[in-house]
């Protein structure tokens, strides 16, 4: 536990150095959050759509912005460089587990994460009006929802970037999976804009826990048992991809050739 | 001509080194694929239960989308090599690029190509085509010459943004185009109609650096849509206007160029 520990201290401190990553990352979803606010706010001002008003979409524009800055530091292209180069044979023969140890730095990212998303929720909503926080339970049950937001984010990143054992082509990966969770995650459009088969679809995936199920709680859009039941579809997702991952990094490591040096 | 035939020449050397990794080029394909299909299932979402956004359609904000992807696959598929312009600056790159005889921003640009690119073009002309079939124009002969001419702009403009941005990397001296990325991230804020937007990014957007005239603009002159649709008629002058400052801020930013050293 301590070497993990260490590791969270070492990418808390090394977090500001790598803030070039961290802007890139967070540029498209800032981008994305500045166009569907200004989208938005121009149909809304009319009627309500689908039953959200403009303080509702525009909690849930934040909740989502929040959802997608969060675990993007974490350096998933560090990790992918490390195994298309072969360095990660030096992180084999360290004596900690590789799939903790990754998950250890992506916690230790998150204080400037949490940092920046303060300021642009803030700045947003000096900019356009408060918001309305929910009472005790759903507000309980929001916090759950984000603290899950966290290992579960971290997982799908991780699998996906486990890719890079059979491909060579990280970035193809992380564009296919960026466009898949913006989607199924109700990013970009809340899932019950959505066809009902795919937002049925969506809403079981292990994506929907990223965005969709805390920002849904947190506009109090489903009842305290209702979302019970969607946190506990996040907790199992996560449960489920944790040890899903240990299997994939098996397979993994079987594909592994590193060239001597 | 020849400077066009050897630029082909040297943009299909890269071609046929990526032919020799197919699963690569397949995924990159797929991955842009997908990413446009997102943008299409969004739009219909959001329009299932919208019918306008400020007098805006489905089929003109599809337009729009396609046409930014458009320009935007240009720009990868023959002239991803400016985005190594940061990197060839760093590593000092240019020394060689310096000595041989063709225009030395000619070969930054042809020094990689982004076959995303491709699927890109190919998606986005798929968009424009489908918005088209669905809209309601008046086509004469010099309406559809003129829209051939707003295209060649829209394309202008980016790939003349990208050089101008990924330029702005003789001055800043780092690794990696952040300053060009960061701006390109900016222009997808183009891709939806500039009247939902403040003041101030109107300006930056219409002006400062003009991603509106890769879309909104001209399509808004096409489909007669909005008001003041005259100044969609500006993006060939916009095109040229941009093309010139980005040749210029290249210019002057290879004068500062000092060879990394051997």
């Amino acid at each position: 536990m301590r070497s993990y520990r260490a590791l969270i201290r070492a990418t808390a401190r090394a977090a500001l150095a790598y803030r070039l990553n961290l802007l890139l990352g967070l540029g498209a979803v800032l981008v994305q959050l500045i166009a569907l606010l200004a989208v938005w706010q121009v149909i809304l001002a009319q009627s309500p759509v689908n039953g959200f008003t403009w303080p509702q979409m525009r909690a849930y524009l934040l909740v989502a912005f929040a959802a997608g800055t969060v675990v993007s530091l974490m350096g998933d292209f560090r990790m992918a460089f490390r195994i298309l180069d072969g360095d990660v044979a030096l992180d084999l023969v360290k004596p900690i587990d590789y799939q903790r140890a990754r998950f250890a730095e992506a916690i230790g990212g998150l204080w400037i994460e949490v940092v920046l998303i303060a300021v642009v929720v803030g700045v947003t909503l000096a900019l356009t009006g408060g918001v309305d926080v929910p009472a005790g339970p759903g507000l309980a049950l929001f916090i759950a929802s984000m603290l899950l937001l966290v290992p579960l984010k971290f997982l799908i990143v991780y699998v996906s970037t486990l890719a890079c054992f059979w491909t060579q082509n990280f970035m193809g990966v992380q564009w296919a999976r960026l466009a898949v969770v913006n989607l199924f995650s109700g990013a970009l459009i809340p899932l019950a804009f959505l066809p009902g088969w795919l937002a049925t679809t969506a809403q079981w995936s292990p994506f929907a826990g990223l965005t969709s199920t805390p920002a849904l709680i947190f506009l109090g859009r489903v009842d305290p048992g209702h979302g019970l039941v969607l946190v506990g579809v996040q907790l199992a997702w996560v449960l489920a991809l944790w040890f899903g991952a240990r299997l994939v990094w098996q397979a993994a490591l079987r594909r592994l050739t590193v060239n001597g040096g | 001509m020849r400077t066009v035939r050897l630029y082909f020449r040297l943009l299909g050397a890269h071609f046929r080194s990526l032919l020799e990794y197919e699963a690569d080029f397949l995924i990159l394909a797929a991955a842009t694929v997908l990413m446009q299909v997102v943008n299409i299932v969004f739009l219909a979402a959001l329009f299932a239960k919208v019918p306008a956004l400020n007098g805006w359609t489905f089929w003109s904000v599809l337009m729009m989308f396609g046409a930014v992807a458009l320009a935007e696959g240009v720009g990868s598929l023959f002239f991803d090599g400016m985005w190594s312009l940061a990197w060839q600056i760093n590593r000092g790159q240019l020394d060689y690029f310096l000595v041989r005889p063709y225009p030395v921003a000619l070969q930054s640009s042809s020094a990689a190509i982004g076959i995303n690119g491709l699927s890109n073009i190919i998606m986005g002309a798929i968009m424009i085509g489908t918005a088209l079939a669905h809209v309601d124009v008046a086509w004469t002969p010099w309406l559809a010459l003129l829209g051939v001419v707003l295209l060649i702009s829209s394309v202008v403009i980016k790939v003349s943004i990208n050089l101008a941005t990924n330029a702005v990397s003789f001055w800043l001296a780092s690794p990696t185009p952040m300053f060009a990325f960061a701006m390109h991230q900016v222009g997808d804020l183009a891709r939806f109609p500039l009247t939902i937007y403040p003041l101030a990014l109107k300006a930056a957007l219409g002006v400062v650096l003009p991603f509106a005239f890769i879309g909104f603009f001209p399509i808004a002159f096409l489909l007669d849509t909005g008001q003041s649709r005259w100044i969609g008629l500006l993006t060939p002058l916009v095109a040229a206007y941009c093309a010139g400052a980005a040749i210029l801020i290249f210019k002057r930013g290879l004068r500062r160029y000092e060879s990394a050293g051997n």
